[in-house]
């Protein structure tokens, strides 16, 4: 009777354990993801009319272009391909990668070249002289 | 009961066979000559050609070259370099279709910075390249690379033997002693990052952002400038140590994954072997 | 106050009776060994199943541009989703496991004879509506692995003549794996699936708990064997209850079973993880081994070897119905095994084929 009741105590004290340890893995699982996005509203100078200035938004490698009748956009500078920066060409109002010739155009779709998919944008706001990107 | 059964397996085998009967060559053919996955993918009629017993002997080894070559394994086929068209035999060599064939001497750097636009823009403004502008004589891309089998870059590529066929080696030695600690960095952190793959990490951001460096790095070596290479040496270490704080961090993720799940085993295992012993002492 | 609480609920729910007559009066024979207790494991892994695949669905996106990133992040940044996606992969296939070692038991044991025939064919379907879990479920990851196994075998319909085509089609809504393909196999994966394992899954338990477990045929008394012409739940000349004894019998199995998940997760976490399945689908680019999951490679292997397309799928159709209504073909009273040399030899040359097949369709080009 004895050895009876100590292995009851053990076992629901392993029964316990057991649904605490894997109740909390989903518990956090439902928590909110480190939140990335809002982590970080950053704001940038303008730039000119047809011209673009690259900035650094939460550690991604970023440029802000003013095109020519169509305003402000954000895009990651990082090429889908295989992650060499982008540039912005002012003449042919290209982005272009310095790698493999990944044409991107203003809207950061590709053109040509092996890029895959269109770059990431993020999202902006224009706010008096600055712009505000997150 | 069961004859019944047994009987109307017996119709279904011989009404399969049958109905098979007539598309039994077919079906023949298409097994041999026919993966199971996906069809064949129809060959560019430029191999066709040049693998065919009319094709000169020169140019008969130039599909086998490409096969095994850094372009191939990147899917860069022939008219990415050459032009014309791959699809239409008749076409494939026409100047309409802007087929290029063998370039110039010359004109090879232009040929290979149509994609490799940043390390052209350096090779250009270096002594290799004004070489090759003003007297024709400098290396040009194949010249260090070969062509049709283009082999992914290795730090060897500065060797003895290649670079005194113009100039005495001290000067590439001295240049390749500058790039060789952060090349070493580069491939260990690449094994370290294939090593992640194979344990079911897809690390992808921290390849984008290596390849990146890298890609800066091997471009900058095409301006053949030791003082530059040296000056921006800082800039790629500091680059490179970022990415192997985060393998490490990633690592250090995954031997703790390890431990919780050895710990929930234990407790599982607890669990088991308490409850058997319940049953022991009831019985 | 407890006490209020416990008699509140006993005059609404009549717990006292539940236990003492129903399931302490319930009555399992003395001689069950522990594979008695697979089909319930098999059941607790559907619902560690269930579980973990709703919590994956609160990040996964059937979305073939957003699938594979998806599930990678579930990976990598949400908390202990990694620990949710293992689970589900491993208990995944440890179910299938599961499954074919209770089906092989119960083949040995001679349980499906009558009048349980009705509960094996409703188990065998289980075991197919498994593997439609499986064969649908692989795809959501969008890896290259996904993509490719998935091109196989859907390709596997095309043996048949005339219709072959269209049926291919129908299965991945296109002539090759697309977007469609996706949330074609999603909606079949969460959708329609689970309630269809569920219903059998409900008919299964209740055949079995309303016949009652079959003796093992070597200490069956001659009044167990006797013939069955009316329906009674079955009789047991040994016997003890199901509550407590042999619930805790199969907890104690449940325990087992996590346990191993657990330790496949922490000693062998890529077994089922290789690095084509870390690799985002590309359709331009066929990796160079590509081959369907273990459970899937003795069928795969039997197609590649027999000439002759429509012959091998005919066969392994016809494989799959005999399988279904063994117990109708299989109509003798002896349910020991040993004094039936035929059954039980062609039995084993089926699993050494079966085992065969499998390892010759793991290490063959
Ligand atoms: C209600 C029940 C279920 C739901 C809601 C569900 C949900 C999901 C989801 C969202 C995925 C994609 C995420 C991932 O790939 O890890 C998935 C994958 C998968 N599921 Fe399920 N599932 C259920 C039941 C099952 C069952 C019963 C099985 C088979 C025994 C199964 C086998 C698989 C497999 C093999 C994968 C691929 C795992 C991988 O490669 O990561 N699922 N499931
Ligand atoms: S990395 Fe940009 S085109 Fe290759």
């Amino acid at each position: 009777m004895k050895r009876r009741s100590f292995l009851g105590v053990l076992g629901t004290i392993f029964g316990v354990t057991a649904f605490g340890s894997v109740a909390y893995p989903l518990l956090r699982y439902l928590g909110p993801p480190q939140a990335k996005i809002d982590a970080g509203k950053q704001s940038f100078k303008k730039a000119d009319v047809g011209d673009a200035r690259e900035i650094v938004f939460q550690n991604t490698p970023a440029i802000i272009i003013n095109r020519p009748g169509k305003g402000y956009i954000a895009l990651s500078r990082v090429c889908t391909h295989l992650g060499c920066l982008i540039d912005y060409d002012r003449k042919s109002k290209k982005l272009i990668c310095p790698c493999h010739a990944g044409f991107f155009n203003l809207e950061g779709r590709v053109e040509s070249g092996p890029p895959p998919k269109a770059l990431t944008t993020f999202p902006l706001r224009v706010e008096g002289e600055d712009i505000i990107i997150g | 009961m069961r004859y019944i059964y047994i009987l109307s397996l017996v119709i279904l085998v011989s009404a399969a066979t049958t109905a098979s009967a007539g598309y039994r060559e077919i079906f023949e053919k298409e097994f041999l000559s026919k993966p199971w996955s996906t069809d064949i993918v129809a060959e560019s009629s430029c191999i066709e050609c040049h693998t065919s017993e009319v094709m000169d002997e020169k140019f008969r080894s130039i599909p086998q070259d490409w096969r095994v070559s850094w372009h191939a394994q990147n899917n860069v086929s022939c008219h990415d370099c050459h032009g014309g068209d791959s699809e239409d035999a008749s076409m494939a060599m026409s100047h309409k279709r802007g087929f290029i064939g063998s370039p110039n001497y010359t004109d090879i750097p232009d040929m290979c910075g149509k994609c490799h636009i940043g390390i052209l823009k350096n090779y250009v403004e270096s002594g290799h390249g004004k070489a090759l502008i003003e007297e024709g004589t400098g290396p040009n891309c194949i010249t260090c690379h070969g062509s049709h089998n283009v082999q992914k870059v290795h730090i060897d590529i500065i060797n003895a033997q290649l670079c005194s066929k113009c100039h005495p080696y001290e000067r590439a030695k001295i240049m390749k002693q500058a790039l060789f600690l952060t090349d070493k960095k580069i491939e260990s952190i690449e094994d370290d990052l294939a090593d992640l793959r194979k344990q079911g990490v897809y690390p992808d951001r921290e390849e984008k952002s290596l390849f990146n460096t890298q890609a800066q790095f091997r471009t900058l070596f095409h301006t053949i400038d030791v003082a530059v290479v040296k000056d921006k040496t800082n800039f790629f270490t500091s680059e490179l140590n970022g990415i192997e704080d985060e393998i490490k961090a990633t690592f250090e993720e995954l031997s703790f994954r390890k431990k919780f799940s050895t710990f929930l085993m234990l407790i599982f295992a607890g669990s088991w072997a308490i409850i058997t012993l319940i049953i022991r002492s009831k019985d | 106050m407890w006490q209020k609480l416990k008699d509140g609920i006993e005059i609404r729910i009549g717990l006292t009776d539940l236990i003492e007559n129903r399931l302490r009066q319930y009555r399992v024979p003395s001689d069950t060994n522990i594979f008695y207790t697979l089909g319930i494991v098999t059941m607790a892994a559907y619902v560690v199943q269930a579980i973990t695949g709703y919590f994956l669905l609160m990040y996964y996106v059937p979305h073939s541009e957003h699938a594979f990133r998806s599930v990678q992040d579930i990976m990598t940044i949400i908390p202990f989703g990694w620990f949710v996606r293992m689970v589900h992969m491993v208990a995944a296939n440890l179910m299938v496991a599961l499954l074919f070692i209770h089906f092989i038991s119960i083949f040995f044991m001679g349980s499906y004879k009558k009048p349980r025939e009705i509960t094996w064919l409703a188990g065998g379907l289980l075991l197919l509506v498994t593997l439609a879990f499986c064969l649908s479920g692989y795809l959501l990851p969008w890896s290259q692995r996904s993509y490719w196994a998935t091109t196989i075998v859907s390709n596997l319909p095309t043996a048949f003549p005339v219709i072959g085509d269209a049926l291919a089609n129908l299965l991945r809504g296109g002539d090759s794996v697309t977007g469609v393909t996706l949330t074609r196999f999603f909606s079949l994966h969460v959708g329609f699936l689970p309630p269809v394992f569920l219903s059998i899954v409900g008919l299964h338990i209740f055949l079995v708990w309303r016949i009652g477990l079959s003796v093992p045929p070597l200490s069956q008394s001659a009044e167990e064997e006797s013939e069955w012409t009316e329906f009674r739940h079955a009789t047991y000349s040994r016997s003890y209850p199901f509550y407590p004894n042999f619930l805790l019998k199969e907890v104690s199995m449940i325990m087992l079973f996590l346990a191993v998940t657990f330790f496949i997760m922490s000693f062998m976490p890529t077994l089922f993880l290789p690095e084509a399945a870390t690799t985002p689908a590309d359709p331009l680019n066929t990796p160079a081994d590509i081959k369907p999951e273990w459970y899937f490679l003795a069928p795969y292997q039997m197609l590649k070897m027999i000439p002759n397309k429509f012959l091998g799928i005919s066969l392994q159709i016809i494989a799959i119905i005999v399988f279904l209504f063994w117990p109708f073909f299989d109509t003798r009273a002896e349910r020991n095994i040993m004094k039936r040399p035929l059954i039980f030899g062609l039995f084993l040359v089926l699993l050494a084929l079966w085992f065969l097949l499998t390892y010759w369709g793991r290490y063959s080009a």
